[in-house]
């Protein structure tokens, strides 16, 4: 590259960096202001076949994604300059001149937008890279020019354009022969065009601030390849610096081909009586056999696919969710549901906030989501300007009188005005200046309005003199009141009258759209240490919760799970039978020399396998053999098995640390699991260990019976909430959890814990040897106050409580250091330990109080991390009704969680009406 | 051999261990010692003046819009300038860089993806996640009756999430991917095969999480990841037993690391905030990149982190993307922040997740959490650099 000999930047010369090999791409030039792109005559020799047909047009384009390649976009936002006053008048050489007067471009378009036309094409503030195409065909131009002149006057000038060019396109294209549609760069650029090589060159305005780079090649990728108009794009994104527009910014998409009125954007093929499907955002029709190719799994509904994400033709708003009889032939009945559901509900499709305003304001994401929320929302909002009478629910059209009596208290948009709705009678509801018609209503329902009182009037119809604290009456009480209002066609509460503070809706202070509360789960974190019991209390949800737990093909594969670890097992056993045979021998071997069989010996026949086993073992490759072992070795591993030396080691398995507790239960069954055509239980996958956490991350979708929301009545609206329980293997007991921010959008934490880890030891990342139950604590520490989990609901599970009370007769509580201040009552009447912790005529037991005391320690830890409460559960993982039990409670803890926002809401709207926005 | 008990080997090894940290230390402080200059120092006495950036002469001109969660990574095709980009949406999207055209979308089994590449044929694309497998996707193979591509080959194996994968170069075949599992993998995409495991022994290898993986351009047979552990290891494909060298210096996890266009370099972002340049052959550290506020007390302790880097074409820039929605442009040479994205016009609004120069080296894309991509390319009066 030439830049490297820059002195300067001599680095890469000292380096000798690669060489670059790929110069067809794009790269970013420098610009002369004379070089600012202009038009100048084309030779018609060079240029002769696109000459034919093509049109001057100019199309920056904002931030926008594209179809595929061959499809034409044309930037919404773009004005057309069709170059068009002297291009109609002008032959195909006239274009030097015409193609001067290109214009321009979105920014300053809005502003234009009351205009006309013709200032635009004269407005030379803007430079649009224009693509100017050199035609002398220019039939039916003229008339989309004046197209476009009448939508110019419009506010929403994107659909304008759009209008204008579709009438172009099919314009050219019914104009037939030899279409070779050509943006192309302006004179500065065509003789390098002669090279063929690609160009691109960014264009740099003071005002506009246009910076692009474009290809010209335009086949390079060709994902569409049935379309017949050959089109160059060039294409520009457009950094609007103008910000105080946010609607100029806002994508907008175009439909990637226009073609003959009424075929199928996608097979050009039918008429246009031909049924077809119209993508909500560009409005590309497309027929039966191309619907669903075009628009796919139509995740936000009958879009194209390369239009998901853009948001809809605020045309099209009515038609959202209403089904066609075409896609009721394509679909299923629920696929049908799925599609029009999500076309309603996803949040790209909404209302865009920013086009209502409230008493002047426009409004927030939130806002729109209170408003459209509550449980009386303005029906059918459409873009516009509005007035809201906070206190009385008033809702009406700008300068209009009220249309609707809408949920009051809404903390939306500004304070309302006085001339909100343009009344003249000097009577105030609320501050706003009412109508005629509402004075004749107040009088007919025989509230006095002499001396143009100012009303303070409440929800609930109540109404009072300004400045006066008694309720004079209440405006809607009368039956006939609501007759004088029909027939004044005003507005009467509706009936339904809601005690405030229910109705809101949890959308305040939450990013998450209530739409998505409906279609997606719940979602619960379930995280632990290793060992931590995550994985049983996972494999209990699946169990409790699915009519299926475990497919066959799920069950084979664990069953060669088990098989294979009760092969470690047997392999920890023989390592640990080795180490006992060597203590028994020193321990003895000095006095009895010839006799060096002990009790852990084994004979020879089986020691020839347990060495082949030891040795797959440490060779790690265990599980490549197990299988084959299964078959081959099973009668040779029994009999191990129930080999003395085996059972004695056994016996002492409480010193084999690397044992876990579960091998029992597998061992003790061996003849069983290592038949082959043994099918593993619930039971025995609970136990098995590995079966999920060869996978990093598992989750198990499930709703909780219905039976179980009976004495809840608050969920009434989803029929049955869906959860989803996420669980992450947490990989020895790691600080560094990256994946920790990838779970935001969790609702509650279950942390786990196990009980018996506070006399266990592990390895901390420094190799330093820590009380497992520290460990757990660290690792607790540090998801509390990750920041992604600051507002986070956590509910701590203290796991295996059942192997905590075994434990706790063997070794005291205060040997975890953290513990140690663990002082038990003990009644001495409880001290037999054979006193089940379920008789409540009793006091506590010792796994209970200790349990409770670290349930304490651990609140106490959290509340000193965050200031919040922490719940705490003590769970039996291997106990499926506890497990349920906790499962519930993480619900019932959501579901407080969603309450909570609606008291707090609640409590400050009616005192002070604005600040509940700014959160 | 039988009188070796096992709280003697215990006893050996924490011997052991303290042996190989004091051994350490001396090696640190032998280094520090030998450490006479960094790359700044000696570039200022040789008399370079920074590069002077305006803030037109890198501008964002294309906004990537479409995903619908966090993107976590994204990378360019080695041609055609094509980008590949992973979010928390559960999709890959392709884009085409110059029109911003998506040209494919893909959903993926598993949402929670951490790491994407693009071969270097430019025909298949690789993910990776929470689902401790690599997943490969050909771009050319026709799609379900959904409209989605099936996965063509699942490199499954790591016990770990699948942090940072990379084809080899020039080999659409092979592929590396680092892992929560502590180790590094090279794959064999036609077998589906482990066909190396680098650092699943002992004390070989990383000693925590490895996060990040980049292989030289130069010699393909070099990568080095980048770790949890604070520490950034060298490999050798052809030695999978231990790292060809290890080096120290961050004070917190090693996010990213990228080797320099030369091939004798690296780079290395990290949770302290810092980026470092690494030289492979003397495995000295040539230079701390910390931003301007922290510079002299040291790493303060809630700096932004370094999420990514990249190197301009000829090494002299370097671009980090920090936590906090900032990404910096570094002059290499003299450890000056010359530009910062993060405060121009049309920057992320959230952190910077990920970053890749085009191969060009004449545009830089960045994604971030705030789910757009964005692409900046030199203008003005400045050339690629």
């Amino acid at each position: 590259m030439d830049s490297n000999t820059d002195l300067p930047y001599s680095f890469a010369v000292e380096y000798s960096g690669p060489p670059i090999s790929h110069r067809s791409l794009p790269r970013a030039l420098p610009i002369d202001i004379s070089k600012i792109p202009v038009a100048a005559v084309v030779p018609v020799s060079r240029n002769s076949s696109k000459l034919l047909s093509s049109m001057p047009v100019v199309q920056p384009i904002v931030v926008s994604k594209l179809l595929g390649c061959n499809d034409t976009i044309v930037s919404p936002n773009s004005v057309i300059s069709f170059n068009a006053d002297k291009n109609c008048i002008g032959n195909g050489t006239g274009n030097g001149t015409g193609a001067e007067t290109e214009t321009t471009v979105s920014p300053g378009f809005e502003e234009q937008s009351s205009g006309e036309f013709s200032d635009m094409v004269n407005n030379r503030d803007g430079v649009g890279l224009g693509g100017r195409g050199e035609s002398s065909g220019t039939l039916g131009f003229s008339d989309s020019f004046d197209k476009s002149r009448e939508f110019s006057g419009n506010s929403l000038a994107f659909r304008a354009c759009k209008e204008s060019l579709d009438l172009n396109q099919q314009d050219w294209v019914s104009n037939g022969s030899g279409l070779s549609l050509s943006f192309e760069y302006p004179s500065s650029r065509v003789s390098s065009l002669k090279t063929g090589d690609c160009k691109d060159e960014p264009s740099f305005d003071r005002k506009n601030r246009l910076i692009g780079f474009g290809d010209i090649e335009s086949e390079t990728e060709s994902f569409v390849d049935d379309i017949d108009i050959d089109v160059n794009i060039n294409i520009n994104i457009n950094i609007n610096i103008n910000q105080g527009q946010p609607e100029a910014a806002r994508v907008k998409k175009e439909p990637g081909v226009k073609t003959k009125k009424g075929v199928c954007y996608r097979c050009n093929k039918g008429n246009r009586f031909t049924e077809k499907e119209v993508c909500i955002v560009c409005n590309a029709k497309y027929c039966v056999n191309c619907v669903l190719r075009a628009m796919g799994s139509m995740p936000e509904g009958r879009k194209c696919v390369a239009c998901i994400g853009y948001s809809i033709d605020e045309s099209k708003r009515g038609n959202l969710g209403k089904c066609s009889r075409m896609l009721k032939r394509l679909l299923n009945n629920l696929e049908v549901r799925q599609v029009m559901k999500a076309e309603k509900l996803c949040a790209v499709n909404q209302l865009p906030p920013e086009y209502v305003c409230v008493n002047r304001k426009p409004l927030c994401h939130d806002e729109l989501a209170i408003l459209q929320s509550c449980p009386n929302p303005p029906k059918k909002l459409k873009p516009g300007n509005y007035w809201y009478d906070k206190v009385s629910g008033l809702w009406g059209k700008e300068g209009e009188k009220p249309s609707k009596i809408i949920s009051p208290h809404l903390n939306v948009g500004a304070p309302i005005m006085p001339n909100a709705s343009n009344g003249n009678t000097g009577v105030f509801i609320n501050g706003r200046e009412i109508t005629k018609v509402e004075l004749r209503m107040l009088q007919l329902s025989g509230v006095q309005c002499a001396g143009n009182p100012h009303f303070w009037v409440n929800d609930d119809g109540s109404y009072q003199e300004e400045g006066q604290k008694n309720t004079r009456g209440y405006i809607w009480g009368k039956a006939g009141t609501k007759l004088v209002c029909a027939v004044l066609s005003l507005p009467v509460p509706s009936k339904q009258v809601y005690p405030t503070g229910e109705q809101f809706s949890n959308t305040l202070g939450q990013s998450v759209p209530d739409y998505f509360d409906q279609i997606a789960p719940r979602k619960l974190l379930l995280v632990g240490c290793s060992g931590s019991g995550t994985s049983t209390i996972y494999k209990q949800a699946k169990i409790l919760y699915k009519e299926i737990p475990f497919t066959d093909e799920e069950r084979e594969s664990i069953k060669f799970i088990i098989q294979s670890n009760f092969y470690s097992y047997l392999g920890i056993l023989l390592e640990g039978c080795e180490r006992f045979e060597d203590e028994a021998l020193n321990n003895t071997g000095n006095q009895v020399s010839e006799n060096d069989e002990t009790v852990y010996s084994i004979p020879p026949r089986l020691k020839t396998f347990s060495d082949w086993l030891l040795k797959t073992m440490v060779a790690g490759n265990l599980e490549d053999i197990f299988t084959a072992a299964t078959r081959e070795y099973a009668p040779v591993v029994e009999e191990l098995w129930n080999h003395p030396a085996m059972q004695a080691t056994y016996k002492r398995r409480n010193e084999l640390e690397t044992l876990p507790s579960v091998s029992s239960y597998f061992l003790e069954q061996a003849a069983k699991i290592l038949s082959t055509d043994y099918t593993p239980s619930d039971v025995d996958i609970l136990y098995a260990e590995h079966v999920t956490s060869s996978n990093g991350l598992s989750t198990v979708d499930f709703s909780f019976p219905l039976s179980l929301d009976e004495n809840n009545d608050k969920s009434e609206q989803h029929n049955s909430p869906r959860f989803q329980l996420i669980r992450v293997q947490a990989r020895g007991f790691g600080e560094n959890c990256k994946w920790l921010d990838m779970f935001e959008d969790v609702r509650v934490v279950i942390f786990c814990i196990s009980l018996s880890d506070f006399d266990q030891y592990a390895v901390d990342a420094n190799g330093n040897l820590v009380n497992k139950m520290l460990l757990n604590k660290k690792f607790f520490t540090s998801i509390v106050t990750h920041p992604t989990y600051e507002q986070m609901e956590f509910l701590l599970i203290l796991n295996k409580f059942d192997v905590f009370e075994d434990q706790l007769e063997r070794v005291p509580l205060t040997c975890c250091d953290w513990f140690s201040d663990f002082r038990p009552v003990v009644s001495r009447n409880s001290q037999n330990k054979n006193i089940s912790s379920n008789n409540i005529n009793h006091s506590p037991s010792m796994g209970q109080m200790a349990s409770h005391y670290v349930a304490v320690k651990f609140k106490k830890l959290y509340a000193s991390l965050t200031d919040r409460k922490l719940y705490v559960s003590v769970v039996k993982g291997l106990d499926p009704n506890s497990v349920d039990q906790t499962l519930k409670y993480a619900k019932e803890i959501l579901e407080w969680d969603e309450e909570k926002p609606n008291f707090n809401f609640n409590e400050y709207t009616i005192y002070s009406s604005d600040s509940g926005s700014d959160s | 051999m039988s009188s070796s008990s096992v709280s003697e080997l215990k006893e050996r090894h924490i011997a052991a261990t303290e042996t190989v940290n004091s051994l350490r230390q001396r090696l640190n402080h032998k280094r520090l010692q030998l450490l006479d200059t960094d790359i700044a120092g000696y570039a200022k006495s040789q008399g370079k003046s920074p590069v002077a950036f305006g803030p037109t002469d890198l501008l964002c001109c294309r906004i990537l819009q479409g995903h619908t969660g966090k993107v976590y990574s994204l990378d360019w095709t080695p041609e055609k300038n094509r980008i590949v980009s992973a979010s928390q949406d559960g999709r890959l999207i392709v884009w085409n860089a110059l029109t911003s055209q998506k040209t494919h979308a893909i959903k993926l089994p598993c949402a929670w993806v951490m790491t994407c590449a693009f071969s270097p044929g430019g025909q298949s694309v690789a993910c990776g996640g929470l689902d401790s497998a690599c997943s490969i996707f050909n771009l050319t193979s026709p799609t379900d009756k959904d409209g989605n591509i099936p996965v063509s080959r699942m490199l499954s194996g790591h016990k770990g999430y699948v942090s940072s994968c990379q084809f080899i170069p020039d080999e659409n075949n092979y592929l590396i991917t680092s892992s929560g599992d502590q180790t590094c993998v090279l794959w064999d995409i036609n077998t589906g095969l482990r066909t190396s495991v680098f650092g699943v022994e002992f004390q070989s290898g990383h000693t925590a999480d490895v996060l990040s993986v980049s292989i030289s351009n130069s010699n393909s047979r070099m990568f080095v990841s980048g770790s949890c552990d604070a520490t950034a290891r060298l490999w050798d494909t052809r030695v999978a037993s231990r790292a060809a060298r290890t080096f120290h210096g961050h004070e917190g996890d090693v996010n990213s690391v990228k080797f320099f266009p030369d091939g004798n370099r690296f780079g290395t972002g990290s949770d302290d905030g810092t980026c470092r340049l690494y030289d492979i052959r003397t495995g000295h550290q040539l230079q701390v990149y910390s931003p301007p506020h922290q510079q002299q007390g040291g790493t303060v302790p809630d700096a932004p982190m370094v999420t990514s880097i990249a190197f301009s074409i000829s090494g002299r820039l370097l671009f980090a993307g920090y936590s906090n929605g900032d990404c910096l442009v570094w002059d290499t040479l003299l450890a000056k922040v010359i530009l910062n994205l993060g405060s121009v016009h049309n920057s992320h609004e959230a952190r910077v997740s990920c970053l890749g120069l085009s191969a060009d080296g004449s545009a830089l894309c960045t994604g971030s959490w705030d789910t757009n991509l964005k692409i900046w390319a030199f203008g003005g009066h400045r050339k690629v650099i």
